[in-house]
């Protein structure tokens, strides 16, 4: 009786699930390939590591489609052709490694990508740089990757938290705070650019003044503890390095506790449209912070036709991932022409010094380091909406480490 | 360090202990009387904030979205733990624990790609209903209007729980199966459906604190792992199946942390493991008596 | 509480099968001979196959032969790869001393959590294990100057000897035989046995003057020690290091390979280890939701296979009667 019952239901139950399985097997495709071979007969392989479960999905995604779109761009105006299979890595550094072994010795890849983090991008550009296989990094921003880390066969299309540390340090800089507080999410992102943006801002503006850190675990609950703590401490201003988990729920605590109408507050990309689109009515306004992309700015025909091409593709408008990942496809096709070949030593020459027209004007992936020269912006937050208030452009000299600096941190390690 | 920034953190604290309270209850419950480990528990609390977004946004983010939101979600959540029962659960019970944590543990796995799949990958957020926007401040204590009515509501659901454990027959029927089960089946009691109300009603508490939560925290993926771990320190803390227990341990770590905040500010990722790894050494069997 | 599925084993590793030694013998020597003849990838795979059978066999010590609910073994895998990659990277020792050094301070850290741990029973047991466990991941991550944080340390220089695939297969290879012999014989030796005589019945192995917390906290500590060769293993295959190699999902992958395999069968956790590594990686190479795949697997193994897969396959072929859980209830 009870056997008969305990088969019965369970395998009712099964039979649901696993029917549910194919529904969604069917949905989820891996992989693909660019719609149509090229007419310069040139085909290559990229092999993607990326995060594809959890919370970063909302940035990968982004930054896959945006390949996906280059890949087709490419393919459309005869170029080469490029074709790309997808692994995802959970977010775990051992996991992305035995993919990269897995898509090198046995999907036979010419090329490697993606990786929105910092360790899983800095191992798998080590283990591109045993192998001799060109890397192109389109999520992490650790300013390691092509700085002290960084070597012949890797390559980055976002700007690094030195650049973004830098243009928040020249923001700040020109206000008139002395006393500051640091805080961020305990991750690498959120200590890189913290201490980057510190160390810049006590070279502009020497005599500022360290009053404290606070520092949460990613995917903090809640932050009132951490705000008020940080209220008492009477700063003039807070430096706040808030990861992508973190960066939302922060703001509107921020609103909630009205700390940032009290002090003023600065967070990288909290200017963001996706940021602001999130926050809905609990933006709080005034908050200072930079950012590499807008799809309304700078407004150019370029740029318009990108946000529309995103956006017809996956009914979203195109974040800064999106815009990374469109540029390595990018980058790659245009050293694959220049080159003539798919050589891997050939597209890394190649890949030196390329300039590109993108949706945010002609960019350079800067021969030396490998890390190609990103605009980027700062502005307040407008409080509704998800136009940022004062945008101000800055140029990738500006923001860019040196190349000597860069030179004498690899020379370091 | 002035006394009334002690008092505004304490208050802080304890509002960030409701939460744990909530989310920990519905556990803590579900061992006492079932003497499972359920590690879905975490995934109905990922639920009830996913759920409880898409009433609210499908209303239009204001009060009433709110209201209906915390009505509706737990109770989905609630049916949907109930099939999990009765389509898994109820096969293991006399298993080995290491068992129901795996099979539990399966269906976590499936849990956040279902949402995957229904919800997509990007961040949800939601907007705090228009009364709870702000914050109450006197003097230099503030605290934000939410984690006030948070810190209502924590200890509202603690006293549902304690009527209704000790001041009706389902209850007392609960409490004498988590005692004895075998007696309780000799006196003719039907505990199956004992077991599956129970487990329901646990996943009705984590919905209820996935609901509560959505407002001020990312609605996503993976926010189903940072709170199990917490709930089940909480709940071997606190003894396991005593929801007392369950109360004052989570308070203990809401305001530990709250200070922790204040006093060594760079450390949160390690404070709640040193939190309990203490009081787990300095009492081995918990803070209260275990119903186990 | 008793852990049921321990009371199988004691039928099961009593029986002997003439050709079992044979069998892998002849299996050990195909091992052998694979590298000239496979490809890269595949080597590749079964290398961290057999590392990734250390490791569970290491726990199955504790968690099957021991009954002690060890939730967060990865700790000391995460440790001692830690150790060589700290020793290699901070250091101008030689790798042989990097590597003896791992295990030991792999079972030190054992010996400091176990401590703690022997004194509580059951679920108890495991949530210290779980919450010490979390503190050491989180000192791990926070100690940014000495360990790199989340960035982890990568590119771990090693000797020539021991850095290709060839050479890390073989020593894989010979690690894990050595290893699993000597945990074979502990669990056969008068220690083992006294252990599993205290997971069976505490109060009875007491009351005959066993000294339970001794015994447990040794063998807490051999596990540990074992883990730690293991983490060894890992760094020489991926040269690489990261905190999620001690984050508390890691422990559950290694939980469910014991289960997988089968915790009442010596070998099962090492079957159990490579069907979850081919598994992730063919499962993972097709599938968008493979999450979801994996969570049916498991699934269906928890309630139609709980003795696990070569516990299923010895009592297919021991023509054993008694069947899995349902009918032996815990107490």
């Amino acid at each position: 009786m009870r056997t008969w019952r305990f088969s019965r239901g369970l395998s009712f139950v099964m039979i649901l699930v696993f029917l549910l399985v194919l529904v969604l097997s069917g949905c989820g495709t891996t992989g693909g390939t660019s719609a149509k071979s090229g007419s310069s007969g040139l085909t290559i392989k990229v092999g993607i590591i990326d995060t594809y479960t959890g919370p970063p999905t909302a940035y990968t995604q982004d930054a896959l489609d945006g390949f996906k779109l280059a890949v087709n761009d490419i393919a459309k105006e005869g170029g080469p052709k490029i074709e790309y299979v997808t692994r995802d890595d959970q977010y775990k550094v051992d996991q992305a490694l035995s993919w990269a072994k897995e898509l090198v010795m046995n999907e036979k890849v010419d090329v490697l990508a993606g990786t929105i983090n910092s360790a899983v991008s800095l191992a798998v550009s080590q283990y591109a740089k045993q192998n001799k296989i060109p890397f192109i990094n389109w999520g992490a921003l650790s300013d390691e990757i092509t700085g002290a880390k960084g070597h012949r066969y890797v390559f980055s299309t976002p700007p690094n938290t030195a650049m973004i540390a830098k243009t928040g340090a020249i923001q700040i800089s020109q206000l008139p705070y002395t006393k500051f507080w640091l805080a961020g999410s305990d991750y690498e992102y959120g200590h890189l650019v913290v201490s980057d943006f510190w160390t810049d801002l006590q070279k502009l503006k020497p005599g500022v003044q360290k009053l404290g850190e606070t520092w949460w675990k990613i995917g903090e609950p809640d932050f009132t503890p951490y705000l008020t703590a940080i209220r008492a401490a009477k700063p003039d201003a807070v430096i706040v390095g808030a990861g992508a988990a973190d960066i939302i729920p922060f703001m509107k605590a921020l609103k909630a506790t009205g700390l940032s109408k009290q002090i003023p507050v600065w967070i990288p990309q909290s200017i963001d449209a996706g940021t602001l689109r999130a926050l809905g009515n609990d933006q709080p306004e005034g908050v200072l912070g930079t950012n590499q992309y807008f799809y309304y700015y700078p407004d150019t025909a370029a740029n318009k036709q990108f946000e529309q091409e995103f956006k017809q593709a996956t009914n979203r408008e195109p974040g800064f991932a999106g815009l990374y990942g469109y540029m390595a496809g990018k980058y790659l096709g245009a050293a694959i022409q220049k080159a003539g070949s798919t050589d891997r030593e050939k597209i890394v020459d190649a890949l030196e010094g390329l300039t590109l027209d993108t949706p945010v004007g002609q960019l350079t992936m800067r021969k030396e380091d490998h890390q190609s020269l990103d605009p980027l912006f700062y502005g307040k937050t407008p409080g509704t909406g998800v136009v940022a208030n004062g945008l101000v452009q800055l140029s990738p000299d500006k923001v860019m480490p040196s190349v000597e600096d860069v030179m004498n941190a690899r020379a370091k390690k | 360090m002035s006394v009334s920034m002690l008092a505004s953190q304490l208050l802080v604290g304890l509002s960030r202990g409701m939460i744990y309270f909530i989310v920990a209850a519905g556990l803590t419950l579900v061992f006492g009387v079932l003497r499972v480990i359920n590690f879905t528990h975490g995934s109905f609390y990922m639920l009830g904030a996913f759920i409880g977004y898409s009433v609210a946004a499908g209303i239009g983010h204001g009060s009433a979205g709110f209201w209906l939101m915390l009505v509706l979600a737990p109770l989905a959540v609630a049916g949907i733990s109930l099939l999990v029962e009765r389509g898994f659960l109820q096969f293991v019970y006399r298993r080995e624990h290491l068992i129901q944590v795996l099979l539990t543990y399966a269906l976590v796995l499936i849990a956040g790609d279902l949402v995957k799949f229904f919800w997509g990958s990007q961040y949800r957020s939601l907007s705090t209903p228009p009364i709870f926007t702000g914050s109450f401040a006197t003097g230099s204590i503030t605290v934000p209007k939410y984690n006030v009515f948070l810190l209502l509501v924590g200890p509202l659901v603690a006293l549902g729980l304690w009527l209704f454990l000790s001041h009706t027959r389902f209850g007392k029927i609960c409490r004498a199966t988590a005692t004895d089960r075998e007696m309780v089946d000799i006196l003719g009691v039907n505990s199956t459906w004992i077991f599956a109300a129970v487990f329901a009603l646990g996943g009705w508490l984590a919905g209820l604190g996935g609901a509560l939560m959505a407002p001020v925290v990312n609605i996503s993926l993976g926010m189903d792992a940072n709170t199990i771990i917490y709930a089940f320190l909480i709940v071997v803390v606190g003894g396991l199946g005593n929801i007392w227990g369950a109360l004052i341990s989570s308070l203990i770590i809401g305001v530990g942390e709250a200070f922790g905040a204040l006093f060594m500010p760079d450390w949160a990722v390690v404070l709640p493991y040193i939190i309990t790894g203490v009081l787990l050494i300095l009492r081995p069997s918990g803070l209260l008596k275990s119903v186990w | 509480m008793s852990m049921s599925w321990l009371d199988r084993s004691k039928e099961k590793t009593a029986r002997v099968i003439p050709f079992r030694p044979i069998l892998l013998v002849s299996l050990l020597g195909v091992a052998a001979l694979l590298p000239p003849i496979l490809p890269a990838y595949y080597l590749y795979l079964l290398t961290t196959v057999y590392m990734t059978a250390l490791l569970a066999t290491s726990l199955n010590f504790v968690l099957g032969y021991g009954g002690l609910l060890q939730l967060h073994h990865a700790v000391f895998f995460g440790v001692g790869a830690y150790t060589v990659a700290l020793v290699l990277t901070k250091t101008t020792w030689p790798f042989w001393l990097a590597a003896v050094l791992a295990p030991l301070v792999a079972a030190l850290l054992a010996a400091v959590i176990g401590w703690f741990c022997v004194r509580l029973r059951g679920l108890y047991f495991g949530m210290l294990t779980l919450a010490l466990g979390q503190l050491v991941w989180a000192i791990i991550y926070k100690w940014r100057s000495f360990t790199s944080g989340d960035d982890g340390i990568h590119g771990i220089p090693l000797p020539g000897l021991v850095s290709s695939p060839t050479s890390v297969y073989y020593i894989n290879l010979g690690v894990l035989v050595v290893c699993l012999l000597i945990l074979y014989a502990v669990i056969k030796s008068p220690f083992g046995l006294t252990l599993v005589a205290i997971r069976d019945n505490p109060v009875r192995s007491q009351s005959v003057g066993v000294n339970i917390k001794r015994h447990q906290l040794a063998a807490f500590v051999l596990s540990g020690f074992f883990a730690g060769a293991a983490g060894v293993l890992f760094v020489l295959i991926e040269q690489s290091v990261s905190p999620s190699l001690l984050y508390w999902s890691k422990s559950a992958e290694i939980l469910i390979m014991d289960l997988l395999g089968g915790m009442a069968v010596f070998l099962g956790p090492s079957l159990g280890a490579a069907i979850l590594v081919v598994l992730s990686m063919v499962v993972g190479t097709y599938m968008d939701y493979w999450l979801l795949v994996m969570g049916l697997i498991l699934l269906l193994l928890v309630l139609f296979l709980p003795q696990g897969v070569l516990g299923y396959l010895q009592e297919l072929f021991g023509r054993k009667t008694v069947q899995g859980g349902e009918r032996d209830a815990a107490n």
